[in-house]
Order: C-alpha cells, then structure tokens, then sequence
C-alpha cells in the first residue's frame, strides 16, 4: 500500500460508489440467487422451488462426465498457457530483436488481437473439417487419421490449438511491452558481461519478464476457463456429443441449454470456490513479485 | 528458442567486434526473421484464407472448403452483407450491426475506465476503513463471469426496468474488475512523491486526481480502452438474450442468425458470415492500430 | 458528478422498445429460431398475415438457435414479458407442456376465439407430437420433419442394387456398394434416427408411463430393455467396423458432406433436407422411407416428427389472445402451409395442405418432398403418438456421447445402453421434481 494517502473522508465513498453498486446490483445479487437455488430444484417457468439440499452438487459431480470435463478442463488450459505464452514469447523476442521491419512485424502481429472468439471459432471449425478442413488434410499426410468431432483426443487438439492460437496476440503485445520495459542501460551492461545471447537471456531478461509472465499467466488462466466459450460453442457444432467441453461451458450447456437451474448453479459454485482458491494463490504470487521487481 | 533468444543485443552502434560474433549476429538477425515470418503467417494467414473464401459462392464453400485463391465475388458480397437491409423490419444492415457494436464496444470501454479509475483511485489513494473490503468485493467479480449467472443477471436487469436499452446492456456487463485490477496496479507504481509535492501546493483529492493522476494515466487508459472496447465488442451471448429489438442487434449477432440454419434444409450463406467476420474484425483492428504505441507503452507502465 | 455525466455521455443514445401506435391494433410478438433463409420465410409470412387484415400485427423476432430460445422465453416469462408465440423445438416440448398454466393449449386458443378446429384435419404423424395425454393439442406444430432415406441413384446403379425397404435388404446390398467404392451408409442424428423414430418406425415402448405422457413421475427409458435396440447398435458397429456405415461424429453436416460428395451412398437426414442437397450434390439422388428391421412384429409404421412447434404463452390480455388465434388460423390455412412446405422443405401440417400441394404439382418437380408427409401418413400404433421428457436435451446429449464412444470402440453396446438408461433416469427424476 501507498505510504502517503489521503486521510478519511466521506470522497473515498462518493469515489467506490459507482462500481459498488453496479457490482452489488449486477454481480452480487445474481451470484446470490445463483448459491441459492443450487441447493433447490426449480421449475423454470414458475420458479416454484424444492429444497434439495446437497443434490444438485451430488448428482452433477457425480455424472460420468464431469470428471472428464474437469481433467479436460486443467489439460486445456494447461496447454494453452504454455502453447499461447511460448510462441508469443519467442515472438516478442525476436520482435524486440530484429533491426529491421521491426514495425511492420508489430504491426501484423498485433492486428489480430481483436478476432471475435465466435469468429475465430467458426475460422477453426473450417481448417480443422474432417473432411474438407486443409489442416485435417495436413495431418492425414503426416499419417494422422485426424477426425474432429469424432475422436475425442482429436477434437481436444483442435479446440486447444484454436483457443491458443486466437491468445498469441495478447501475450505477444504483453511480453514485447514488457522486453521494452528493460532499461537500455542494463541491456548494454548485460551484453558486456555475458557473451552468450541465450545465456543472457535466461539469466538477465527472463528474470526481469517474470512479473508480465506472472501477470500473464492470470490472464491466460481466465480466458482458458471463460473466453474460450464462443471458441467451443462454435467448434462443437450445437452438439456436444462424445467431445471434450470445459467445466464452464458445461455450467453453460447444463443450464442455458438444458435448464436445470439447479444442477448448473451448483456447478457454477464449484467452480466458483475453486476460481477463488486458485486466484488467491496467484494473487499472492503476483504481489510478491511485483514488491520484489 | 533459446538460440534465437537475444533480445539484449545492443543497438547497432556497437562498440566494434570481432568477426566471428558479427557472423553469429548476423546468424540470429535471420533466425529472428525466420521467427517472425512464421509468426506472421500463423497469425495473418488464416484472416487471408478468411477474407479470400468470402469473395467464392456459399456452394463452392459449403463443398470445398476455404479458398486461397480469389473469389470474384467481393462487391457483390460485401454490398449485399453491408447495405441488404434484413430482419422482420428491413432495416437491418451490416452498417447498423457495426454501429451498434461500435456503441456497445465504446459504451462499455468508457463506462468502465470511469468507473473502475475512481475506484482504484478510492483504494490506492485512500485511508479508510473497509478499503481492502471494498477492494475483495470488487475483486470478486473476477469468479463467475456473466456467462454462467447470465439467468439471474436477466432477472435483475428485467426487475431494474432495463430490459432493450443500452443501459441494461452494458452495466451488467461492466460490474467486473478487471480494469480497477489494472488501474490499481498502475496507482502504485506511481511515486509517492507526486502526492506529496502536491498536498504540499495544497491539492485536494480533486485537483490531484484531474491535474496530476488523470494526465499521468493517459497511455493507461488508452491501453484499458482498446482492451475493453475489444471485450465489448465481442459480446454475443447477452445481448442476445437481453435484446428484443432489432434496432440493437450486434455484428457478431449477425454471424451467427447466418450461420444459424436449419442444417439441411439450406446452405448456410458462408460468404456471407465470413464476410461479416472480416467487417467484424476491421474496426477494432483498427483501435489497436491506431492506438498500437500508446497500448504498447500504456502496459509498460502498469508492469512496473 | 463527473461518472454519471460521463456515463450519460457514453449512453445516451438508449432506445426503448414500443413507438407509440396510432391505431387501435392488436400488436403480438412471435419469438422464432429460424436464422437464414429460414427467417426470411418467416418474416415473409409474418408480413403477409399483417396485409391480410388490419386488426391484428404480428412482429417476429430472432432469439438464436432453439436452446437459446427456450431460455430467452423462460428468462422472459419469470419476469413478466414473454412474447405471445414461442417457437420450441421437439427436445424442449416437455419443459414448456409440463409447466402448467404457462401455456394456453392452442386447441382451446382456437376453441375459444371462435375457430374451428378438428384434430383430424393434421396429419397422422403430427397430431398427438405435441399433445397432453388426453390428446388435446398443446402445441401449433410449425416445423416438421421425420427423418427419411437419401440415395445417389449413380451409386446403386452402379452397384446394380435396389434401394433397401429393411434393414435386412440393406444388409445383402450394402457389400455390392462397398465393392463398387462407396461407403453404403451415413446419417446424421444418431438419437433422433437410430432411438427415437427406431422405436417410433417398430412401433416399440420407448419409456414407461405411456412413454412419458402420463406424467414425469416415474417415468425411466427402456433401451437397455429393448432387445430390438439393442441387436441394431451392434448390427451398426459390425457394419462400421467392416465398413459398411460411417459415423462421422453427433455433428448434422459432417455426416452429410460425404453423401453430397459422393462418398457414401445412402444417407439417413430429414425429410426436408433435399433443398440444400439439390443445392450442394452433383451426383442424382431420391428419397425413400427409413429402413426398419422386417422380422421385428408391427414394424414399418409412422416416424415421428423432429423440428418444433408454436406455443401460445399465457399471461397476455383476451384481445392479444385473439390475434395469436388469429395467426394460428392463418398459419394452418393451405395456403401459407403450402408456400411453407415449398420454401423450406418442411412437411404441411395438414392434410387440405398436402392436397393442395399435390394438385398443384408439386410433388412432379420435386418428388423427394412428397417421401416425408407420405412417410408420416402411415398407420400408427399404440407406441408412435410421441415422447414426452424432461431435460431431453441434456438425455439426447447422454446418448450422443454414449454412441460415440460405442463407435470408437470406448465402449460396448450393452454398456452404453445402460449408462444412457442410469443417466436419463437420473435425469428424468430430477424433472419430476422440478415439475412437482
């Protein structure tokens, strides 16, 4: 916290007021209603509720697929963190690198950034066609009878590589900020004492990258549970089937699609607790490090 | 990578070397640009192959897939998807899908930087009690997005009145924390010194927040800009839901009511989608172009 | 002070629903999921009920696809602004028929409004789909398919086969198709085919309590008891296996793409899908009935219809009731049912409309239309009126997994049948409760 700040007063209030009541009106109060009727099985028209208890966590957590979901859902955003961060961190390094067309480079890089998750969706369900998709077709010349919608693995590698691919841009333009960031001074001190670029990449830049790391692996980690939506939604054709879906998307098909209110709100807790843990955790992290750099 | 990995070579007016290490510069110069032309190709070849498949006959897509090469069917397509008008009403066009996006993406990126600015600057400037209360409630938010409380959230919006206007369309949308996470961070970066030099010319909360935190913020806001006016942009689910009237509807909507064919019976327009996949993308393409160096230096700031 | 002018700046333009109308019409909203074409038509029919009479505008809106829909109405109706006409898909009908008092029945809308209505002027298969359990008709059928057979013509020639009637024929031609290159047999929605119209063409129970219509308690699906269901899925995957049938996933147009290209010979869609095939296939092709086992006793009867229906939601005053009577008259007349049937390759709902599209040709240009409302004008039995289940959505969703696994060979018949049967039971008591 800052040493110097202003003493009480009522501005502080007067300045919180608006989000906290945008906050209390649109997130709080659904989320109430969401922890309330997870323990109720409701009638959707009339909302004529019966109090189940634990049920509703019981019978979702319990259906043959929602351990499926959830160890898809800690491999999908395991892979798109580490896919989505490693291309676009070898992308910003040679960006920051380059001596010439570095703008350019930039410049088609970046522009990307703002695809629709539908439309990058709807891109990846025509590359990955099985039976016209040219990057089916690609993986069939490699000796991969890849069949998207089929075979679950297959799906699963065409969902992570699409929900990655549309992220490149943002860790891109995070990570070259971030090597811009680096003071030219110590650049030039690095270079003096560690001849071997790799070497100094690791022991000097690398270091100095970890809070945008740190900061990017939150970001990367909540568009992996939330963002992808439009990407699945478009890529699963309507239909579910015998293919992977997150533990959100799930909450989604549960309860927009199939209106059980109640199962879907227990589930939307559960991820909420665990979204909770897992952002304390990061939290701490993040502070850390951002006190230590 | 990690040959590739030098992001500390100097700047060219280097002190002299010795041959080999220019050879080895030169070396990873290529490699770098080996990088970035992959990179560019994996980025931007997609939106070419996108953009070329739209100018080709739904039949020729529906049964061949995306094209590379060009279509012949540009004016004709992007006339029809920008000025047809469609809808119960005929009015609806791609121009007004766009304009639509465009104050749902503005609506939003303004509603929040206001917003989310005061707060942080309640939280970091501030000694009061509740402040890390207030800021974990805030935080909060960050759990559950509106795609899993969307019902509820419905619900509010229909009890508040709010229903078919852009207020009841964008609010929800802004209770999250994102942006005062970012402007938090950024708030203390900034040098203790600044507030006190100016509680020294006897500033008040006001006058430092406009005079001093606002200017300061610049590159800041414009970075959170472009990043909501993206978010806003992209919405699809709620506004589905939350709008009834034709007059509101969405760009990214309009892909979708495409799309959305009784599978059989007719051949989605592709064209058509892909059409208004590239409209969908250009403005706020063009918001990240334009603000590209501000973004970039904007997000240096906050790291720090 | 300086947020909320700066909000009001950023949100002024709001628009709020209703222009003011200057005369005493009646105004109703119609909530449809038909995108593309299909809502061009709707929009063509909604325009043209409102030039035929001057007391009564219907205004349709696009609410996304059949999920969305449904929840945008549920959403809608908790708070007290659902539309006057919904459309909900055949997944959906238990939801909204279950939820009592939340739907005015459209045969007592018509009854009531003064219209004449005899359930024996629809056809055989669409009359009880929607119905309550004393067969009062619930739900305004709109969109109507069944699923029927799509051959190219090109490929049984050159196989020199007849299209099969059973599944046994299909079992002696469909080596001869393979061995003259073709994969004899897709289809695109394994539930909707292979279970629901299996059991519905059979003439077999589907589920206890009159498959559903007598109420939601109790009620428990009956693959896994259904021998029958059991032989076709292990018939299927010895035909995949020695590839004789293809199962390009749970996903309608990758089963259909390589009928339209010409890799496979034979495949299972709707009754309606020859408009986007005359659109798409190079080669010739022709519908038929679906096949059905020959040695299974009363089998070759009805399907059922997919699609969804129109429902009249309650909670609206009597002179808005009116005009959705209204519209419903006019959306049944031969007329409208025959341009329907024509645009969008849906069947008519009734048969004054068959007739007319019959005198008027139309079945000489385009024969394929015609297999669908013949199909579905086939003698009925006790067990081919419909299926009426809660949360059907998330149990077409069980077995669509389930069979795909069973087709990647995850799975055995036997254990998927029965998964499905534990799943969808689990399913269909947790709707009882939410319905008691």
């Amino acid at each position: 916290m800052k040493k110097v700040q202003f003493g009480p007063s009522w501005t502080p209030y007067l300045l919180l007021a608006p989000q906290l009541i945008i906050v209390a009106l649109f997130f709080l109060w659904p989320a109430g209603e969401a922890l309330r009727s997870s323990f109720y099985l409701e009638d959707p028209f009339f909302g004529n509720a019966t109090f189940v208890g634990f049920d509703n966590y019981v019978d979702s957590t319990s259906a043959a697929d929602y351990g499926r979901s959830a160890q898809f859902t800690a491999v999908f955003t395991v892979s798109i963190c580490v896919i989505s961060l490693g291309i676009a961190l070898a992308l910003a390094v040679s960006a920051d690198a380059v001596l010439r067309g570095k703008s350019p480079y930039k410049t088609a890089l970046m522009w990307v950034y703002a695809i629709a998750p539908p439309v990058a969706g709807l891109i990846g369900v025509m590359m990955f066609d099985q039976h016209i998709g040219p990057l089916s077709d690609f993986a069939r010349w490699l000796g991969w009878e890849m069949q998207v919608g089929v075979s679950y693995f297959d799906t699963a590698v065409a969902m992570i590589t699409v929900a990655a691919w549309k992220q490149i841009p943002v860790n891109f333009i995070f990570f070259l900020s971030g090597l811009q960031g680096i003071p030219n001074s110590l650049r030039e001190a690095a270079a003096i004492d560690c001849r071997s670029p790799a070497r100094r990449f690791w022991t000097v830049v690398f270091p100095l990258l970890a809070p945008t790391s740190f900061f990017l692996l939150v970001i990367n980690i909540t568009y992996a549970f939330f963002e992808t939506f439009g990407v699945i939604d478009v890529m699963l054709k309507g239909e579910p089937g015998n293919n992977p879906v997150t533990l959100v998307y799930k909450v989604f098909l549960d309860g927009f699609r199939g209106q059980d209110l109640g199962g879907s709100s227990a589930q939307s807790v559960i991820l909420m607790i665990a979204v909770f843990a897992l952002t304390i955790v990061q939290f701490r992290l993040i502070e850390r490090r951002v006190h230590y750099s | 990578m990690t040959a590739l990995a030098d992001p500390l070579a100097p700047a060219p007016a280097a002190p002299a070397a010795a041959r080999p290490v220019n050879r080895a510069r030169r070396r990873a110069q290529i490699l770098h640009h080996i990088v970035l032309i992959f990179g560019v190709l994996l980025m931007c070849g997609p939106m070419v192959v996108t953009f070329m498949s739209s100018t080709w006959d739904p039949v020729v897509i529906h049964s061949e897939g995306l094209q590379l090469g060009y279509g012949g069917k540009f004016l004709e397509t992007y006339e029809t998807v920008l000025l047809k008008g469609g809808g119960f009403t005929g009015e609806i066009t791609g121009t007004l899908m766009l304009w639509n996006s465009v104050l749902l993406g503005l609506g939003f990126a303004i509603g929040k930087i206001v917003i989310s600015m005061l707060a942080a600057y309640a939280i970091v400037y501030f000694r009061f009690p509740f402040a890390s209360l207030a800021f974990w409630v805030i935080f909060a938010t960050l759990l559950l997005p509106l795609e899993v409380r969307i019902l509820p959230s419905y619900e509010v919006v229909q009890r508040l009145g709010m229903l078919n206007s852009w207020s009841g369309l964008i609010l929800p949308l802004i209770a999250s924390a994102t942006a005062t996470f970012f402007f938090r961070q950024f708030f203390r970066s900034i040098p203790d010194e600044l507030l006190e030099a100016a509680r020294i010319d006897g500033a008040g909360p006001f006058r430092f927040f406009v005079d001093i935190l606002a200017p300061l913020s610049k590159t800041m806001m414009a970075a959170i800009f472009i990043i909501m006016f993206v978010v806003g942009w992209n919405q699809y689910l709620w506004p589905a839901l939350m709008t009834t009237d034709e007059s509101m509807f969405t760009i990214v909507r309009g892909i979708r009511q495409i799309l959305q064919v009784w599978i059989g019976a007719n051949i989605p327009d592709y064209n058509q989608a892909l059409a208004l996949a590239i409209l969908a993308m250009a403005p706020p393409a063009l918001v990240v172009l334009v603000f590209q160096r501000m973004f970039i230096k904007g997000l240096v700031e906050t790291e720090k | 002070m300086l947020r909320s002018t700066l909000l009001a700046a950023a949100l002024a333009p709001a628009f709020v629903l209703g222009a003011g109308a200057a005369n005493a019409q009646t105004e109703i909203a119609w909530w449809h999921a038909m995108g593309g074409r299909l809502g061009e038509v709707v929009n063509e029919i909604a325009t043209r009920f409102n030039a035929s009479q001057s007391d009564y505008k219907i205004t349709p809106i696009f609410k996304g696809n059949y999920e969305e829909t449904l929840t945008a109405t549920i959403a809608a109706f908790r708070a007290g602004e659902q539309p006057n006409i919904v459309q909900v898909f055949d997944a959906g009908s238990a939801t909204i028929i279950g939820a009592q008092g939340a739907v005015l029945p459209a045969e007592d809308l018509l009854k009531n409004n003064g219209v004449a209505f005899d359930a024996n002027d629809y056809i055989e298969g669409v009359r009880y789909f929607y119905a309550d359990s004393a067969g009062k008709m619930v739900g305004m059928p709109f969109n109507s398919s069944t699923p029927v057979m799509y051959y190219n013509t090109e490929a049984l020639e050159k196989a020199g086969v007849q299209p099969p009637k059973t599944w046994e024929e299909f079992e002696e031609i469909a080596p001869k198709l393979k061995d003259a290159g073709y994969v004899p047999l897709a289809q695109s929605h394994t539930p909707w085919i292979f279970v629901e119209n299996f059991f519905s063409r059979h003439n077999l129970q589907f589920a206890t309590n009159n498959n559903g219509y007598d109420g939601a308690e109790g009620t428990k699906l009956l693959l896994s008891q259904t021998p029958e269901l059991k032989r076709h899925f292990e018939k299927l995957k010895a035909w995949k296996d020695e590839g004789l049938y293809a199962y390009y996933g749970a996903g309608w147009s990758d089963n259909q793409a390589p009928f339209e290209n010409g890799d496979v010979a034979m495949w299972l869609g709707s009754s309606g899908s020859f408009g986007g095939l005359s659109q798409s296939m190079k080669a010739p092709f022709q519908a038929t009935y679906l096949p059905y086992w020959g040695d299974v006793e009363g089998a070759g009867g009805t399907t059922f219809i997919g699609g969804a229906a129109l429902f009249a939601l309650a909670g609206h005053p009597a002179e808005e009731n009116q005009a959705s009577a209204a519209f419903f008259e006019y959306l049944t007349s031969p007329e409208i049912q025959f341009y329907w049937h024509e645009e969008t390759g849906y069947v008519p709902i009734t048969t004054a409309a068959y007739e007319l599209a019959k005198s008027e040709g139309y079945y000489d240009e385009a024969p394929s239309a015609e297999t669908g409302i013949l199909q579905l004008s086939l003698p009925g039995g006790e067990w081919t009126k419909g299926y009426r289940m809660g949360f059907y959505v998330q149990i077409r969703d069980v077995m669509n997994r389930e069979f795909g696994k069973v087709f990647a060979g995850e799975t055995t018949v036997d254990e998927a049948l029965k998964t499905i049967d534990e799943e969808g039971d689990r399913l269909l008591e947790r709707f009882a409760k939410t319905s008691g």
